[in-house]
């Protein structure tokens, strides 16, 4: 074991042995969390050149067959390739679960700006608001909202976006407590300068770091949870190559040919694992009571 | 202390007219009209006209929302479209069987997590504690739909161990109803075969509904052992003598416990918002297939009613998780 002390030391020639990335060197299952999603990323991207199939086009007269080296992971019911679905639903998903964070981190970082930078009446009443998002559990929030929306991928979006706001307002509104006391905070409002143009200014690349961390954290947890909209139904529609919607019709004929719902499963729980890992890495190297 | 419940309760009312208008503005936000889709396709004007009134969907929607609010607290939730029964009894029908599994899942989530994440505390780092964190990260990956799947091909298709589907074979009468529990129904009324048969319909569902929770209790008891291991008391005590169960369990565990505690009443909850997906997956009759069945019919009435039955359950249950908490840290006590 290398006295932790010596890595430090060793920051100072070289960016190479940062104690972030000595701590990442030697935490395996991170390692191995990074391995997977940049797997999974490479094969989303190259999805449409990996496979000769079309996601989406029938072929009835090669339905349900087996896995095979024309049909890797088999086909499904009317024909298609399911790993040409897969991969195409990996796309989808890492793509639809990021921007989902990403509305709700922006949305989230710029209400908790605004709510804690003027106190008072504005500031109970959002905080309030969240209190109220919080107090259903997500998952059935955001299957009522999908409901009253209409069930689509769009509205699984916006819904579990809404879901995950109160997050980032908190986080958000908790640092600009913090910042709005500071020097060169009220040296702004002093010179004039109006409030909202602080907030972006001033207030909000401030704030932004714990409120990226938990984004990353977060992505996981929004992927799983389209996935889930769209197995009972209220996310992407068929024939869209969605994991979850995937799932809910192969589960039909998991006992006959258990392929169909197997293989998007596995590459599900493959990245939510992979980003699931990454998150306790993060959460380990930024602890500073874990020294390992 | 009485403060701070009190305070929570005032909290809790507030906290039941927001849930209450989340759920009125969401069901008015629907697209398409209630009263004509409750009506059928085939009616005249007059009859949809004649139900839009029924529903007071004339009035203002002000006075809407206060009759909505006034239903609530008595106890009425609407008329579900699919089934023509007021939702709450349908809710009241299907709750029996949600809460049993839930509870099921509950225990089981609890008697393997807790024991889990002290031999991974205290086997830090060697084969055990790699084992149980590459168990409970999967626990917290694997959506419960894919488990279920997994489990079902595995111990019914292959194996057929266990049934995959109900709460009881449908060749056996179930229990006579007196809690509306079939496990403890059967004993109660000492009746072995369905003893036997709900036993072996429960196993898989509960255990595929408790992996995401027995995860999560995992890691937390792992951490907070970890931290209470590296204190001083535990040091003195070792020094003292004490070592293997006793210093385990009687010091370590319980202060241990203190932030668990707040884990696993969360937990409870979830597990109450997870059963929707395993019951659909199980055909479980409780409240969570009830709710999916009601979607895919845009049964708003009962999909909302669901909405607000489960929040208000939740919010009562993080009430009693925080004041356990309150009683189990005397820190807080001032």
């Amino acid at each position: 074991m290398i006295n932790p002390q010596i890595a430090s030391e060793a920051t100072k020639k070289n960016i190479k042995t940062h104690p972030i990335w000595f701590k990442l060197k030697h935490n395996k299952m991170t390692l191995i969390g990074f391995l997977i999603l940049f797997a999974m990323i490479v094969l989303a991207l190259l999805a449409p050149v990996l496979t000769p199939y079309d996601p989406i086009k029938i072929n009835v007269a090669e339905k349900f067959q087996g896995p095979s080296f024309r049909h890797l992971f088999g086909t499904d019911e009317v024909g298609r390739d399911i790993l040409t679905r897969t991969l195409f639903g990996a796309r989808l998903s890492l793509g639809v679960g990021l921007l989902v964070i990403i509305i709700a981190a922006c949305f989230g970082i710029f209400i908790g700006a605004v709510s804690g930078y003027f106190g008072g009446i504005i500031d109970q009443i959002v905080m309030r608001i969240m209190d109220m998002l919080l107090a259903f559990p997500t998952l059935i929030l955001a299957m009522a909202l999908t409901a009253s929306l209409g069930p689509s991928l769009h509205n699984a979006m916006i819904a579990i976006a809404i879901v995950e706001i109160p997050i980032y307002v908190r986080l958000a509104r908790s640092e600009t407590l913090v910042l709005r006391e500071k020097l060169f905070v009220k040296s702004a409002a002093v010179f004039g300068i109006r409030p909202i143009p602080i907030i972006l200014k001033h207030i909000i690349p401030n704030a932004v770091s714990p409120v990226i961390i938990q984004a990353t954290l977060n992505v996981g947890n929004a992927i799983l949870m389209i996935a889930t909209l769209g197995f009972l139904g209220l996310g992407a529609q068929p024939p869209t190559p969605e994991w979850g919607s995937m799932i809910s019709i192969g589960w039909k004929y998991l006992l006959d040919y258990w392929w169909y719902p197997t293989f998007p499963g596995i590459f599900l729980f493959l990245t939510s694992g992979a980003l699931n890992l990454i998150g306790d890495g993060v959460r380990d190297i930024l602890d500073p009571k874990s020294n390992r | 202390m009485m403060k701070m419940v009190m305070r929570r309760i005032a909290f809790l009312v507030f906290v039941i007219f927001g849930v209450s208008l989340v759920t009125f503005v969401l069901s008015h936000i629907i697209p398409g009209d209630p009263a004509s889709m409750m009506a059928g396709q085939h009616a005249s004007k007059q009859t949809v006209e004649h139900i839009r009134q029924q529903l007071g969907l004339d009035q203002p929607i002000l006075i809407q929302y206060v009759e909505y609010v006034k239903g609530v607290l008595s106890g009425d939730f609407g008329t579900s479209i699919r089934t023509q029964n007021p939702v709450i009894d349908d809710l009241a029908n299907y709750f029996p069987a949600t809460l049993e599994l839930a509870i099921a899942a509950f225990i089981i989530a609890i008697l393997l997590g807790i024991p889990l994440g002290i031999v991974s505390a205290v086997k830090k780092n060697q084969f055990w504690d790699h084992a149980s964190r590459i168990f409970s990260i999967s626990g917290v990956s694997i959506p419960v739909f894919f488990s279920g799947l997994v489990a079902i091909l595995i111990f019914y298709g292959y194996l057929n161990w266990f049934p995959a589907n109900g709460r009881i074979d449908m060749t056996i009468n179930p229990p006579t109803r007196i809690t509306s529990f079939y496990i403890i129904d059967s004993l109660l009324s000492g009746d072995m075969i369905a003893l036997k048969s709900s036993l072996q319909h429960i196993i898989l569902p509960a255990l595929v509904l408790s992996y995401a929770q027995l995860a999560i209790i995992t890691r937390q008891v792992r951490a907070s052992m970890l931290e209470v291991l590296s204190q001083e008391y535990i040091r003195t005590a070792k020094a003292n003598g004490i070592h293997g169960y006793k210093l385990l369990i009687r010091y370590a565990l319980r202060n241990a416990l203190v932030p668990t505690v707040t884990v696993i009443g969360t937990s409870f909850g979830a597990l109450l918002g997870g059963a929707v997906v395993t019951e659909t997956i199980f055909d479980w009759p409780g409240m969570g297939k009830y709710v999916v069945d009601s979607i895919a019919y845009l049964d708003f009435p009962a999909i909302m009613g669901f909405t607000l039955f489960i929040s208000i359950g939740y919010v009562l249950i993080n009430l009693m998780v925080d004041i356990t908490y309150f009683i189990l840290n005397p820190q807080l006590k001032e």
